[in-house]
């Protein structure tokens, strides 16, 4: 896996951050409690001075760990942030893809809809699975969330979709050139705080983190930032390797975009 | 390790997806679940091995056998890492080719030498485009040799046939370089191939290694780009971006257009105040009895920036562009004037008298806006000079002054 200029990539990201808050008038992001999400919330609190200018909203199914509820709620408190906790309701009855995309998707297009936001920042990275390879910075929806990737708007020179591109909300992804290591080198270098699930236990730690009903924790010793870094530096599975949904078939994850699914 | 971008021209089918997946198997950057994922979608389709197939994440796309969209791939060689880019050859598509494009500070050329393929239309509308995007170097890769029994006589041709059309094109001499290949064989790609023999120079990834080495020139002095304004507390900051030169605090700026100089007070880079910022930062700033706007552009004090509403400028056109369009540049938007003077001929690549640009053409223009700017040709300051236009809001084209 490759490691990149992390000085440089958080230039970019803070960049499309910064003018996220410039174009856009109800600005929201989407916080995890992983590794990603975090990171990208570091980046924005550097780029404003301290304070993130805009609400974190958690989709919370129910059914995370624990220790996700207490990671997020000491850092919200810590990092003075603006929290919107989303809760999606389980359906029993469905696992996998159709659980991630009626669950979440439907938690977050209330919310959505309940403060108006016009622009959604969400940490998804390129090297995450071949479909996000398609995604531009910023990718707008329309009103039923939907992603017409065949049709996107043109993207260079620093010039990107606005509000007036679409009718429904535009996603940004400030991340996307970060790789997994990139992440976990920046997490190290600015101390971010880490969610412990990624820390090995038993001999087994997650390398990405879904709900309790579909993730499942990777072979790994790795008790610090540093030795996760130098696991991932030889290894050879894919990252997502322990979410249930990718396993399903090959374009659930292009399915799951379509539908509005982060 | 700093990655550098290669963007990735060609064709459609002279072999471009072919080219990563091999690059990425010969040079151990792919995972082996990725290697087999491909193998196991190349059996169910009833087809030998594609390494494109690595690369290629859609469904449908497999089973049309077309890259819809810019897809990235990450090779690492020697001491460097190699982002490719792997942009649709597919004309429809172009909107989205030149987003792709963009990115890459050199290209690779793919032209397939198999009989009946060879040097294309679309091959030469790519070089006219991959010139206007400031792109300086191209490395061509003449592929598919083992199709034609390895012929340096095939090779040639082509060689000649795109030397020919880079030079009226108006790339340097010696900056653009060729490599027989067979991305399916993986010939030539990294290592010399006993196949070709009577190649004697470089395979592939040692002249795109070359071509990423090679020093960029433009000017030093200072471009900061205001983006718009941001709170602390109680105070209000400028944000900008400096894509050229270096910015101090204490430093006096001469913001254009509005002709006015200011001294920077305090200078904040990712979150810290700091004495000094240079290329690439993105800065907050305190600037007391100026009001910069997004689009203003911050020069030192002793530099002479031209501004006005008239200039020149390349055009590229995606349908038709209209006499009036909007025109978006340093994040501001414009009315603008087109009135179009020139096109490139895509068979010899010169310029040629014409009042329009066909699509996918490209042309000289003069341009009329509705406001003053500042006006800096791209050759000068590539993250100035250039912009995009927009007839009712759906994009239509592309250009660059001077
Ligand atoms: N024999 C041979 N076939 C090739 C070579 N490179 C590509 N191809 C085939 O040409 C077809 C088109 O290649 P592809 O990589 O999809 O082209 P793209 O449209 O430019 O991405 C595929 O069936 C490839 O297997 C080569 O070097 N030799």
């Amino acid at each position: 896996m490759i490691m990149q200029n992390i000085s440089e990539l958080e230039e970019k990201s803070a960049y499309i951050i910064r003018e996220t808050k410039e174009k856009f008038e109800n600005v929201a992001a989407l916080w995890s409690g992983g590794k990603d999400s975090t990171a990208m919330i570091m980046i924005a609190r550097r780029a404003f001075l301290g304070k993130v200018p805009f609400p974190v909203i958690h989709i919370d199914n129910g059914i995370d760990f624990p220790e996700t509820y207490k990671f997020r709620d000491d850092l919200a408190k810590k990092w003075n942030l603006n929290l919107i906790v989303a809760k999606s309701r389980i359906k029993p009855e469905l696992s996998g893809f159709s659980c991630c995309g009626s669950n979440k998707t439907d938690a977050l297009k209330e919310v959505m809809k309940e403060h108006g936001f016009d622009a959604l920042i969400v940490s998804i990275r390129r090297d995450e699975h071949g479909i996000r390879a398609k995604e531009r910075y910023f990718s707008p929806r329309d009103t039923e969330f939907k992603w017409n990737y065949k049709d996107q708007p043109a993207e260079l020179w620093n010039n990107y979709s606005s509000k007036m591109d679409t009718k429904g909300h535009v996603r940004v992804h400030p991340i996307l050139d970060w790789n997994e290591i990139d992440i976990w080198q920046y997490t190290l270098k600015m101390k971010v705080p880490v969610n412990p699930l990624y820390y090995s236990s038993n001999g087994y730690r997650y390398r990405s983190l879904g709900c309790t009903h579909c993730t499942v924790p990777v072979k790994s010793n790795a008790r610090s930032v540093k030795q996760i870094m130098d696991e991932l530096k030889v290894t050879e599975t894919e990252e997502r390797a322990g979410r249930e949904q990718d396993k399903e078939k090959a374009y659930v994850m292009e399915k799951l975009r379509a539908l509005g699914y982060m | 390790m700093d990655i550098k971008r290669v963007t990735l021209l060609g064709n459609k089918d002279h072999g471009k997806s072919t080219l990563i997946g091999s690059l990425l198997i010969a040079t151990k950057s792919a995972t082996k679940q990725r290697i087999d994922e491909a193998k196991k979608v190349s059996m169910k389709l009833g087809r030998d091995f594609e390494p494109g197939f690595i690369l290629d994440s859609f469904e449908e796309e497999r089973e049309g056998g077309l890259t819809i969209d810019t897809t990235r791939a990450q090779i690492t060689y020697r001491d460097a890492a190699f982002e490719f880019i792997d942009v649709p050859g597919h004309e429809e598509l172009i909107g989205n080719m030149i987003s792709g494009a963009s990115y890459g500070d050199f290209a690779v050329l793919m032209v397939s030498a198999k009989g009946g393929e060879g040097v294309t239309e679309q091959t030469r509308r790519h070089l006219v485009l991959a010139k206007l995007l400031g792109i300086r170097r191209v490395v061509v890769a003449v592929n598919k040799m083992d199709m034609v029994a390895y012929k340096k006589e095939r090779f040639e041709a082509i060689v000649e046939s795109v030397q020919e059309f880079c030079m009226n094109v108006g790339f340097e001499p010696g900056s653009v370089v060729f490599v027989p290949v067979s991305a399916y064989n993986a010939d030539n790609l990294v290592k010399r191939s006993m196949h070709i023999r009577w190649y004697r120079g470089k395979p592939l990834m040692e002249l795109i290694y070359e071509a990423a080495s090679a020093r960029k020139k433009g000017n030093r002095g200072l471009r900061l780009l205001f983006q718009g304004t941001i709170k602390s507390g109680r105070k209000t900051l400028y944000t900008g971006k400096i894509v050229n030169g270096r910015l101090r605090r204490g430093q006096r700026i001469l913001v254009m257009p509005l002709g006015k100089n200011a001294v920077v007070s305090s200078l904040y880079v990712k979150g810290k105040e700091i004495g000094s910022a240079s290329e690439g930062n993105n800065v907050a700033l305190e600037m007391p009895g100026t009001h910069a706007t997004r689009g203003c552009i911050g020069f030192e004090p002793e530099s002479n920036p031209r501004c006005g509403t008239v200039f020149e400028a390349m055009v590229f056109s995606v349908g038709r562009i209209p006499k009036k369009v909007q025109l978006r540049m340093n994040g501001s938007e414009f009315m603008a004037d087109v009135s179009v003077f020139g096109e490139i001929d895509l068979k010899s690549g010169k310029i040629k008298e014409a009042n329009s640009i066909k699509p996918l053409g490209t042309g000289k223009a003069k341009i009329r806006l509705s406001r003053s700017v500042v006006i800096e040709s791209a050759a000068e300051c590539p993250e100035m000079g250039r912009f995009l236009l927009y007839d009712s809001g759906k994009f239509a084209g592309i250009g660059v002054i001077g």
